[in-house]
């Protein structure tokens, strides 16, 4: 690997700290349970897709030629509000003040009839491929060359819509769409397997006529060679690359815990935290 | 172990929900409790009844469809998650899969009204109107924890499906004593007694009546509370009763869109009897897509809060005789 993507990979690493950081501080604070085991295990993915993959503008959100990014696990939203603050869309401060509060712009799930910055409204899951499906025809209709890439946890694709779109998706041979799956095998009250069969996962993909890479979903070295291979946006297949991850990465009281599915930090369990991330970060840096 | 509960106690509506589930687990051999990854609730009969208990994970239309499938094999089975996501996301199995062949499905959610927190797409604020619709399938919307546990317990005897929604169930307010009210699927309860207007209600909001019905007392008004938890079949009597006794003066006040609910069902009843009220006004959501804040902001925001309820009952006791002038 050359020098220049050696040293990209260390600032999104750093971005990554950052904002898991950020989301601790943030579940400290607010009073109101946070989907933080779900936000920390995406942290890398959506740093890697806001600074690194996707090619969007805070200055120009409106901008035609934007990849589309559709966080079809909507509650993964504050770690989605505060990866896009890092990359200059919205001011952490505001997120930090307001998150959950009357009239805010910021809440559990991506509105964006109030946060106009996200491609759409998310929540009740299963919906996110299939918007980004037709997204993606329409794209390819008009001409377009941009990506549309869509984020799910691996217990949302137990939802039949998200098989009915990555259907489609083939059926269309829509190559500007990307999914990329969290891998963490935890649902919100079963580990995968225990009470879902999964596996064989990619197969699954396969199977539905999608190309399917498979990455480490807290490596930025591996985030970064997915992205780096994604086939050109007029090729004719859709792509899914699957992410292994940890629900609650980084925080080893988290770190496959159920309990960690939606949670809130008081002051203490914040230090706690903040303490078990700076050892984590160690430990990886070793 | 008897428990009294006093009014305004908070009690999770969701433990009843485990609690009774396991009890009747024992009592009925046939009784399934099925879920799409929402069964933090449901541990005890899981633990107690592993065979009898089905995570589907997140596959909401396939966990209605399954639970058909176990009614007609002669069980009785109940579903218990989300309501925004069971409500719409599994419709078309809950209307044609359960309601059509009068299947004994019980459903049991969370999350009914502008509750949680969650934004739109958390908040269930259609799924009365759309329940409603449905042939065959009895309708109900509780607010006192220990009442979801009698209506589940009733539920057992009957034929066909019912939908039984709750608020957020972690902290509701027990509103009444145990036996202190005759609970009986199909019949409103009197919360309250009033002469001078009554107001309809359902759920979370029924606490909101009875401190709303409150400040009127200090302004020397009697208003009548009725929690009409079952909204389908709808207990006209009742409607028609109230009417006659309560000058015909009648607010209806719910935490669902405020067409298409309770105020919806009440006034088809004024319509059909013919019942001539003297004024009628409906609190409720209007037809707007919520955003964040916690529940009684939002209900604040939206216009149906205490304030906005003691408001309208000012007015339709206004109507009413004045009892500081004795002409009463
Ligand atoms: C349609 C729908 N059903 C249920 C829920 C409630 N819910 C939110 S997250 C979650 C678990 C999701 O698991 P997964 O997709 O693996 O996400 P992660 O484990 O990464 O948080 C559930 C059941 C929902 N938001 N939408």
């Amino acid at each position: 690997m050359d020098d220049t993507k050696v040293g990209e990979i260390e600032r999104l690493e750093d971005l990554a700290y950052e904002l898991r950081a950020k989301l601790l501080q943030l579940c400290g604070t607010y009073e109101g349970a946070v989907h933080i085991g779900g936000d920390l295990s995406v942290a890398d993915i959506l740093t890697a897709l806001f600074n690194y993959g996707l090619h969007v503008n805070p200055a120009d959100i409106a901008d035609p030629r934007r990849d589309r990014f559709v966080l079809s696990k909507g509650h993964a939203a504050v770690c989605m509000y505060i990866a896009m603050a890092i990359r200059g869309f919205f001011s952490y401060d505001d997120i930090l003040k307001t998150y959950g509060q009357l009239g805010s712009a910021y809440g559990m799930h991506p509105c964006k009839v109030q946060l106009p910055g996200v491609e759409c409204s998310t929540g009740s899951l299963g919906h996110g491929l299939p918007l980004a499906v037709g997204m993606a025809l329409g794209a390819r209709h008009r001409g377009a060359s941009h990506r549309i890439v869509c984020l799910m946890g691996d217990g949302e694709t137990g939802e039949g819509s998200v098989w009915e779109a990555a259907m489609a998706a083939r059926s269309n041979e829509l190559g500007n769409l990307v999914a990329f799956i969290d891998r963490n095998r935890q649902l919100m009250t079963s580990f995968a397997e225990e009470r879902v069969v999964f596996e064989p996962y990619p197969d699954k993909w396969r199977a539905f006529g999608w190309e399917v890479v498979e990455a480490d979903g807290h490596d930025m070295a591996s985030l970064v060679a997915a992205i780096d291979g994604l086939p050109a946006t007029d090729s004719g297949r859709p792509t899914v690359v699957i992410c292994e991850t940890i629900k609650g990465k980084g925080v080893d009281f988290m770190e496959h815990n159920l309990a960690w599915h939606a949670g809130s930090l008081g002051p203490a369990d914040l230090e706690r935290a903040m303490a078990a991330l700076e050892a984590s970060r160690r430990k990886a840096v070793a | 172990m008897p428990v009294t509960f006093t009014f305004g106690e908070m009690l999770s509506a969701r433990s009843v929900i485990g609690s009774t589930l396991a009890e009747l687990g024992e009592q009925y051999e046939n009784l399934w409790v099925l879920t799409p990854d929402i069964g933090a609730t449901l541990v005890e009969f899981r633990d107690q009844f592993p065979d009898r208990f089905l995570d589907v994970g997140l596959a909401e239309q396939v966990c209605v469809g399954i639970a058909a499938g176990l009614a007609y094999d002669g069980n009785i089975p109940v579903v218990s998650g989300m309501l925004p996501f069971l409500s719409m996301r599994a419709l078309e199995q809950t209307r044609t899969d359960v309601c059509y062949p009068n299947l004994p499905v019980k459903i049991i959610g969370t999350h009914g009204g502008l509750v949680g927190n969650g934004g739109s797409t958390h908040y269930a604020v259609e799924d009365l109107a759309l329940m409603c619709a449905l042939t065959n399938m009895t309708v109900t919307s509780i607010g006192d924890p220990l009442m979801v546990g009698e209506v589940i317990r009733q539920s057992m005897q009957m034929q066909g499906p019912i939908y039984i929604r709750l608020s957020v169930g972690k902290s509701d307010a027990v509103l009444y004593e145990p036996g202190q009210h005759d609970v009986r699927i199909g019949k409103g309860i009197v919360a309250r007694e009033g002469t001078d207007a009554t107001i309809f209600t359902h759920g979370t909001t029924v606490l909101q009546a009875l401190k709303a019905a409150d400040q009127l007392a200090l302004d020397g008004r009697s208003v009548r509370v009725v929690d009409m938890f079952t909204l389908k079949p709808l207990d006209g009597d009742l409607v028609e009763r109230c009417a006659a006794e309560t000058g015909g003066r009648f607010v209806v006040l719910e935490d669902h869109l405020a067409y298409g609910g309770l105020a919806s069902r009440i006034a088809d009843v004024v319509l059909d009897r013919a019942l001539g009220l003297s004024s009628f006004e409906r609190l409720g959501i209007p037809q707007v897509y919520a955003g964040f804040g916690d529940d009684e902001q939002l209900r604040d925001k939206h216009g149906y809060g205490l304030a906005a309820t003691v408001a309208a009952l000012r007015r339709a006791v206004a109507g009413a005789s004045d009892p500081s002038k004795g002409t009463r």
